[in-house]
């Protein structure tokens, strides 16, 4: 029964775990720790798409590696400080997102993951080729954070941070008037509208908030990972979020960030043991869920149970 | 106008001009190939297949494999091309009986995120079996030269694709309109449920057209074959060209899959002239561009 702990007990046991974890355990796994912090805020944008919105982005890499880049070349060509370079990663991906979200949120399911991964195949191809710029292929390195935080304890704790309160930020607007219009939105777009709720202007806005968010936890990854590569807009980092938020859950608000744990703890043991054979079996594993699993993720659209939990349940 | 030519020279080389016209019809025949099996797997099936560019992948994988196992002879290559589609179709097969058969009734979501897996485990497995390394399928002989076309060199080979053109589409066009076969794919892009009503055996309907789709996007593959480097981006690639390409066109249809390649080939081959670093993005802008006119493509029905 949920009913029978109290509310704030959950955050609070959470809270103390994250910020007592990296005290006791090794430092290989305080930047596993960082990069599934990273990875569940970039699966938590893109759930505010897929499982808020009912929108399913096919390209969601191109923000994160918009904002990865906003800040490795603001750092790199520019000599900008860290802390003001990485707001510039939101903020890029943001207007990435406006700019694209205008064309794709006129486009339904189908058409709309199709085209936002044509849009990020666009940003991929122009950072593999504006060699001058980005460096292409061999993308930008020795994109380090300065002193204070180049520790990975430091980096961990100042990731938490942005990432803990872009949840909350998160959290906040799915709780909102407009995150309630938003699902209004994804259940009966024809509805909405009839109640006077503008669908596409909803449908974008959720893409530009999704794109910042996308964006921050691009730019967080740069200087977790100390260089950017146009792998990071790839279409198959754009499968990352979609893998994460539908083993986690997309039910949910937390699902995701669950996700990112298992998911992280899996690539880490496997992809480290057989780099080669890891998307293989993401690809695999993505398949049985959905072909032996159909109820694991209570159809993302068939079901709709879960939907009303997911309206009703606060 | 004297700033645009001093811009682009070219603009008053007429028979340059030609010959680019040429490629780029040339082009568009690798993706008429691959589009008009996209486009007509999902007329039939209601999925877009993702991995036809990863089949597309496989089929010029095979052709290098073929080639270097088969005896070195004038013949060999054009086996070679016979073989290579057909062994695509195969694995198109075998994807459409063991997993697309299984979610024929999910949401159309769930089918395309299994399609995009598809690329991931067909990738990882290309480069399991052929290796990290690039490879490269040599021109047969008798086509291996250029020759003179409005004075200017012409691949040869380019020049054999151009002319399979013509009889590819004529051939698609008889079986689609004038076979029994190509009557019930026609009558399944427009009700499925119908066709099954009247005894047709939809579902083996779906497998033929899923290996037919692959064959088609092999075939593709194999002819591209010795005029790029066989390499494993090359799924990617082909999928969102022959993306833009099915979308411009309008999913489904036959005739937009044909105007839309060419169309397609003709701006990659004038954008590499005109804007060399970015001609990709000049695709999608016309894409966005048709979008937004035309939600459903050119040819297209709009969405159920």
């Amino acid at each position: 029964m949920r009913t029978a702990v109290p509310r704030w007990l959950v955050p609070l046991v959470a809270g103390i775990i994250v910020v007592a974890l990296p005290l006791v355990l090794p430092g290989f796994f305080v930047i596993l720790l960082t990069e599934i912090a990273i990875v569940g805020l970039f699966a938590t944008a893109f759930n505010l798409l897929m499982g808020f919105g009912g929108m399913v982005s096919f390209g969601h890499a191109a923000y994160f590696a918009l904002g990865a880049y906003a800040a490795a070349l603001l750092v790199k060509r520019a000599q900008v400080p860290m802390l003001l370079a990485l707001p510039a990663a939101p903020l890029v991906a943001a207007a990435g997102a406006l700019v694209f979200g205008f064309f794709i949120v006129r486009l339904t399911r189908t058409y709309f993951a199709m085209l936002s991964l044509a849009f990020a195949q666009i940003v991929f191809t122009v950072i593999f080729k504006w060699t001058s710029l980005t460096g292409g292929d061999n993308g930008l390195l020795n994109v380090w954070p300065p002193e204070p935080l180049k520790s990975p304890r430091a980096y961990y704790y100042f990731t938490i941070v942005i990432v803990g309160l872009s949840l909350l930020a998160l959290h906040a607007v799915v709780h909102s008037p407009f995150g309630y219009a938003l699902c209004a939105v994804r259940e009966n777009p024809r509805r909405a509208r009839f109640i006077g709720v503008n669908v596409r202007r909803h449908q974008l806005l959720a893409f530009v908030l999704s794109g910042f968010f996308s964006g921050l936890a691009g730019g967080l990854f740069a200087f977790f990972n100390g260089s950017v590569f146009p792998d990071f807009a790839y279409f198959t980092k754009s499968f990352e979020p979609l893998v994460v938020a539908l083993l986690g859950g997309v039910q949910s608000f937390f699902g995701p960030l669950a996700g990112a744990v298992g998911f992280k703890i899996l690539e880490t043991y496997i992809a480290r043991q057989w780099p080669v054979y890891w998307p293989l079996f993401l690809g695999a594993a993505v398949i049985a869920v959905i072909v032996l699993l159909p109820k694991g993720f209570v159809g993302l659209v068939e079901g709709r149970a879960w939907r009303r939990r997911l309206v009703v349940h606060k | 106008m004297e700033t645009i030519t001093a811009l682009f020279p070219w603009i008053t080389n007429g028979p340059l001009i030609l010959v680019q016209v040429m490629s780029g019809l040339s082009v568009g025949m690798f993706l008429f190939l691959v589009s008009v099996g996209m486009s007509l797997i999902f007329g039939v099936t209601r999925i877009v297949n993702l991995a036809h560019g990863s089949l597309y992948m496989v089929g010029a994988y095979l052709m290098v494999t073929l080639i270097g196992f088969l005896p070195q002879r004038p013949w060999a290559f054009w086996l070679a091309l016979l073989l290579a589609p057909l062994g695509v179709a195969v694995v198109g097969g075998v994807i459409e009986v063991a997993l697309l058969r299984l979610i024929y009734r999910r949401d159309p979501l769930m089918q395309l995120i299994l399609t995009f897996a598809l690329i991931l485990v067909i990738g990882t497995l290309v480069l399991i079996v052929w290796g990290p390394d690039n490879k490269s399928v040599p021109r047969p002989e008798a086509l291996a030269g250029s020759v003179r076309v409005f004075g200017q060199p012409f691949p040869t080979y380019y020049l054999v694709v151009l002319a399979l053109a013509p009889l590819v589409a004529v051939g698609l066009w008889l079986i689609f309109y004038r076979t029994r076969w190509g009557m019930l794919i026609r009558a399944a892009t427009v009700d499925r449920e119908m066709l099954g009503a009247l005894g047709v055996d939809v579902s083996r309907l779906y497998t033929e057209v899923f290996m037919f789709g692959s064959w088609l996007a092999g075939l593709g593959g194999a002819l591209a074959a010795p005029t790029v480097a066989v390499a494993l981006g090359m799924d990617g690639d082909v999928l969102t060209t022959a993306f833009v390409v099915v979308v411009i066109g309008g999913l489904g249809s036959f005739a937009g899959s044909f105007v839309s390649a060419l169309l397609v080939g003709e701006l990659q081959s004038f954008g590499i002239l005109i804007f060399p670093a970015i001609s990709i993005v000049l695709l999608f802008a016309l894409m966005a561009v048709v979008l937004i006119v035309r939600p459903c493509g050119l040819f297209g029905r709009p969405e159920e």
